[in-house]
């Protein structure tokens, strides 16, 4: 009978990451509805210092399955040892954070495990002993109810801010359980030749109290300049979501979400942004969110105080010139 | 350098969606379809390749008649053959019951290299790339921006978006699985020349029976996720809708920011 919840926690430079934080939290809940137990796992090399204070935090065991060729994530490594530990301790549920690792590496895991994997969940209820997940579909505009089919272990990755984090310093006696495990010999064939850290950006928005962003709906770079001009206006911050810099209307460093900055500004103006969680997940924090779209089912306007909805030709350039009016004098005026 | 390309069709960005009567599903029948934008990216990655390369060129996608467009872009976009999954038992399938599929079809071939995209637009689970590399027993790299060969070594080497600005470059042998995210190189258009020529191009049709799959090993029968119901997301946020023509709409929103919320 399986009856543990296992969180995979994802780790960094000696830290754990808040989204593992928010799948503890999950994880503590669900043992408490299905009642089953709860651990946490860390895959890695030398992380016992990490391992004793996740413990003493959360009041959770942490196994540590430690190998060497886990200093550096790698999805063979990590695959190997995690597999053999869930062939071996037969979880109910093996909960992750939807993280760019997650996604690298978890639907191989599944794969190995003769399993599915239900990615990126924002809610999760229990009916009649099962586990039912709600994952985003069609671009955040439908959400669409899941469960897993056959026999556990479940894998299920969580979206990043959609459960509360567990927060509370339990000052527990730290239990981890050591193991050293080993690798079978060629399944190492992916080989990490470098990290690298984007050179520290010029444009740093984490500080702006106004940020003005743009998104596909501005259509090209020439149309884009509106955008620089309302942000001009108030004294903003440029912002864009993705499709903006892969189009090359605007440098990389100006893009918000999970491959770029993270912003919380007291105002932010989102214009013909449709809102992909991508992008969601960088700014969804802000004081006051505006959101301008042609498209009443944006998922922006699921986050926003205020909405428009408009051609963002035609209501910018009205807000351009209320905005100057206001602040004659600023060197976004006239 | 042999290449394949997986392709998938999606309802347009801008899609309004309504649902059948048990809200099991989306009704199709107003929905305009495109290719999966990052599906897009992955075919220039393997058209560009193939210019600095030599080789081939395949592009495959899975469904009825109506995916043919997207096929049929792909060879007039520059792709040397298409091979079309058409066959009922394949629809409805999750990343496992698709990865299977697509393996059958690798099978028989010689391919160095397949590239998919990071993750369809409509479900959005991000896995059929990864799960296909498992299946097939080949390394793999997700989000993945630029690809560049190692010439005569039989490896490669990719740089990987990370996290916040984070990125690594890791090396890998073929044959390999790359799933490819958006914003690598500008997609190319197809030109009338291409779609001339797109006429003459290998157009194969195959169904499971073909592959050699029962019905149960792909599709919905295969799929290890069931799909219980699509529901209105959840407003996380209260919002003021402003109404108004866009002179009336900017003046009210303005009047808000400065009175209400005290931010300008």
């Amino acid at each position: 009978m399986t009856t543990r919840i296992v969180v995979l926690g994802e780790h960094r430079d000696g830290q754990l990451k808040k989204i593992s934080w928010e799948a503890i939290g999950l994880g503590r809940r669900l043992s408490v509805e299905l009642g089953m137990e709860v651990s946490l796992a860390l895959v890695g090399s030398e992380i016992e210092r990490l391992a004793r204070e996740v413990s003493g935090r959360s009041g959770l065991e942490v196994v540590v399955l430690a190998n060497d060729h886990c200093r550096h994530y790698t999805p063979e490594a990590y695959c190997e040892v995690l597999a053999e530990f869930a062939r071996t301790e037969q979880p109910y549920l093996l909960l992750l954070g939807h993280t760019y690792q997650t996604m690298d590496f978890a639907p191989k895991l599944a794969t190995m495990l003769d399993r599915g994997m239900i990615p990126n969940c924002v809610d999760c209820r229990c009916a009649a002993g099962q586990l039912l997940w709600v994952r985003q579909v069609f671009n955040g505009k439908l959400n669409l109810e899941v469960s897993p089919k056959g026999e556990p272990p479940y894998l299920v990755s969580l979206q990043q801010g959609a459960f509360p984090a567990s927060e509370e310093d339990l000052e527990a006696p730290p239990r981890v359980d050591h193991r050293q495990v080993g690798l079978a010999e060629g399944v190492l064939r992916r080989k990490l030749l470098e990290v690298m850290e984007a050179v520290q950006t010029r444009v740093d928005l984490s500080q702006a109290e106004i940020i003005v962003a743009g998104g596909r709906g501005l259509g090209s770079k020439e149309k884009f300049q509106l955008i620089i001009d309302l942000a001009s206006a108030l004294g903003a911050g440029v912002g864009a979501s993705r499709p903006v810099t892969d189009g090359g209307w605007l440098p990389k460093e100006h893009q918000i979400g999970s491959s770029g900055q993270s912003v919380t500004p007291r105002l932010y103006i989102a214009c013909g942004i449709s809102g992909a969680i991508q992008h969601l997940v960088g700014m969804s924090n802000s004081g006051c969110i505006v959101a301008i779209n042609k498209d009443p089912y944006a998922p922006i306007f699921q986050v926003a105080d205020y909405g428009i909805v408009g051609d963002v030709f035609q209501v910018v350039p009205k807000l351009i010139e209320i905005a100057r009016e206001m602040r004659p004098g600023h060197p976004g005026s006239p | 350098m042999r290449i394949l390309t997986c392709l998938k069709q999606v309802p347009e960005r801008d899609s309004r969606y309504k649902l059948n009567q048990d809200g099991s599903r989306v009704l199709e029948e107003d929905l305009v379809f495109e290719t999966n934008e990052s599906d897009l990216y992955a075919l220039e990655e393997a058209l560009r390749l193939k210019e600095g390369t030599g080789g081939d060129v395949a592009v495959l996608s899975i469904g009825s008649d109506r995916i043919s467009k997207v096929l049929r872009n792909a060879l007039a976009m520059g792709a040397d053959r298409a091979i079309h999954l058409k066959d009922e038992a394949f629809e409805r399938g999750d990343a496992w019951g698709t990865a299977r599929a697509i393996a059958a079809a690798i099978g028989p071939e010689d391919f160095d290299l397949v590239l998919t995209g990071v993750q369809s637009e409509d479900m959005a689970f991000a896995q059929t790339g990864a799960v296909l590399a498992q299946m097939l027993g080949w390394p793999c790299a997700t989000i993945v921006l630029e690809v560049a060969l190692e010439a005569d070594t039989g490896r490669i080497q990719v740089k990987r978006e990370l996290e916040s600005n984070v990125f690594e470059r890791v090396e890998l042998p073929l044959p390999a699985v790359l799933t490819i995210q958006s914003g690598s190189h500008p997609i190319r258009y197809a030109t009338l020349r291409g779609i001339m020529q797109a006429k003459k191009k290998e157009y194969r049709v195959l169904t499971a029976q073909d592959l050699g799959l029962s019905p149960e090993a792909v599709g919905e029968m295969a799929a290890k996720v069931r799909h219980h119901r699509l529901l209105a997301p959840e407003r996380k946020k209260r919002t003021v809708m402003i109404q108004g023509n866009a002179e009336e709409a900017a003046g009210t929103l303005m009047d808000k920011l400065v009175n209400e919320v005290g931010v300008i």
